[in-house]
């Protein structure tokens, strides 16, 4: 990917954030709240006009995360690049990713819960795979005891990590119970670093559901529609519908619309 | 009651921590643990804290310190998880025993009766193909490692069966409430019958949540720790005739 090409897509992302965010604090509550007043029964003209509208709320939130995160991932293939892939140590990672990471916790927009990078098995010189990763309010880092649960896990087989190393694309995984990191329930965006065109691992932040949750209802609710947000597996991420909370999985209730958010792999629904 | 905590009393969580892990088989004989600075770093304690758990560890026989270019701190050689795990047991009652059993049992069945109504279909997908590794992995006749391999295979299953509960809590109290468990869970590891049948049992648990059936669910992991249990208390029984 071109540098120049990806600098555009994130502007865009940011402008259409920044006009859906201003969209969200004074047009919701007025147009489309008088347009649902106006009549008791929704009409699918106002079911189709709130799909269309929760869609981009919730396509902006994450397309700025995941600028931010793919600038970040960016800067650090650059770094590595410019290192030497060659001999690259756990220390020597650690050093380069940890200003990003502290970076991307300072992220004012959003509190972001963790952040690093995850090294694919065959990259360091000194260790099998690697996670540069810190968390939390006092911005630990992430350290296993060698053969603990934690240790055995094959990260190659997770969502975050698969998606980015398979597609090359970012990726925003979950909701999960992270047992892996933070132990909170959790989403995580994961955004490919590669070196010559070679996937090396993903560079990743987290945002627990707590706080998707706190952003995403205000503008959700003002819709005036119950709607919930889903995963690729039909798991709830933040519901205005009383009937499902955060965690449920839509089996067998009766879809009456659905639609895909842009930036990432989610849908909006509405049920009957 | 509104006295200062302070560091007293850290040095022994520290020391526990450390001893949890290596009577675990977390770390194992040999094992160098971290450096005292990366330890208290990574525990957010003081390095003399550290450097007090170390002692107390040393003094127990579990850690050993080398000097030295390569030294260090090391696991002590004689550190075995097996024997840990029979003092441990021997060390309980059988009421003790029998109440981890309950309060394990209870915990992993509201966590697996609420994956149940919330797993995703691939998610179960992924649990099996791995509980199908495990059939090849373990031979006729495995040696510790492989049996410490098959614990901690078992282990992770059970708990990313728990996580699809989407319960951070549940999932949370699991973690902590294995790390107890699992050291005597190794001790009935050992019988290849007993392997093959909490294979089998889990199995079922697999097949209930699949299947969204949160009473088979429930009613599956009951019979699983329920047979680890009755193991447990049948060796402590034993125990008692030396």
């Amino acid at each position: 990917m071109h540098s120049d090409f990806r600098r555009t897509i994130s502007d865009e992302r940011q402008l259409v954030y920044d006009a859906e965010h201003g969209a969200v604090d004074r047009m919701w509550p007025t147009t489309i709240g008088d347009a649902i007043s106006a009549t008791t029964v929704p009409a699918s003209g106002a079911t189709t006009s709130a799909l269309d509208s929760a869609s981009s709320i919730v396509s902006a939130y994450f397309a700025r995360l995941l600028s931010v995160l793919e600038d970040h991932a960016e800067q650090l293939s650059r770094e590595i690049i410019f290192q030497g892939r060659e001999g690259l140590t756990a220390t020597r990672i650690d050093d380069l990713v940890e200003p990003h990471a502290n970076e991307l916790l300072d992220y004012a927009s959003e509190p972001i819960y963790g952040a690093g990078f995850i090294a694919t098995v065959d990259l360091l010189a000194d260790a099998p795979s690697h996670l540069a990763w810190w968390q939390g309010a006092d911005r630990r880092k992430l350290v296993f005891p060698p053969r603990s649960v934690k240790q055995g896990i094959d990260y190659r087989e997770l969502e975050w990590f698969r998606i980015p190393s398979l597609t090359g694309n970012s990726h925003v995984a979950g909701p999960y119970v992270d047992y892996l990191c933070s132990d909170e329930y959790t989403m995580t965006a994961a955004a490919p670093v590669l070196v010559d065109g070679n996937f090396v691992g993903v560079a990743g932040l987290d945002v627990l559901i707590e706080t998707i949750e706190r952003r995403l209802t205000p503008p959700l609710r003002a819709l005036g529609f119950p709607v919930l947000l889903v995963n690729g597996v039909n798991r709830v991420l933040v519901s205005t519908d009383p009937r499902l909370s955060p965690g449920d999985v839509l089996r067998h209730q009766p879809v009456l619309d659905r639609r895909r958010c842009d930036a990432v792999d989610l849908e909006i629904v509405v049920l009957h | 009651m509104f006295l200062p905590i302070g560091d007293a009393g850290r040095a022994e969580l520290v020391e526990r921590r450390i001893a949890e892990a290596i009577m675990g088989g977390h770390l194992r004989a040999g094992d160098r643990l971290p450096s005292e600075a990366d330890l208290a770093h990574t525990m957010g304690v003081a390095p003399v804290t550290v450097r007090e758990a170390l002692l107390g560890l040393r003094s127990r026989g579990l850690v050993v310190t080398r000097r030295g270019r390569n030294g260090g701190s090391f696991v002590s050689a004689e550190a075995d998880p097996l024997v840990f795990a029979r003092e441990a047991l021997v060390a309980s009652s059988r009421f003790a025993i029998r109440d981890l059993g309950v309060h394990y049992a209870a915990l992993t069945m509201a966590g697996t009766r609420l994956a149940a109504r919330r797993a995703a279909l691939s998610e179960v997908a992924a649990i099996r193909i791995r509980l199908a590794k495990l059939d090849t992995a373990v031979g006729q006749k495995p040696g510790a490692s492989e049996l410490s391999a098959w614990r901690q295979t078992m282990d992770d299953l059970q708990l990313e069966l728990v996580a699809l509960s989407q319960s951070a809590r549940l999932t949370r109290d699991q973690m902590r409430l294995q790390a107890e468990f699992s050291p005597l869970l190794r001790l009935i590891d050992v019988d290849a019958g007993t392997r093959s049948r909490h294979r089998e049992l889990f199995g079922s648990v697999l097949d209930a949540v699949e299947a969204g059936d949160e009473d088979a669910a429930g009613a599956a992991t009951e019979r699983l720790v329920g047979d680890a249990i009755d193991a447990l208390d049948a060796l402590r029984l034993q125990a008692d005739d030396f």
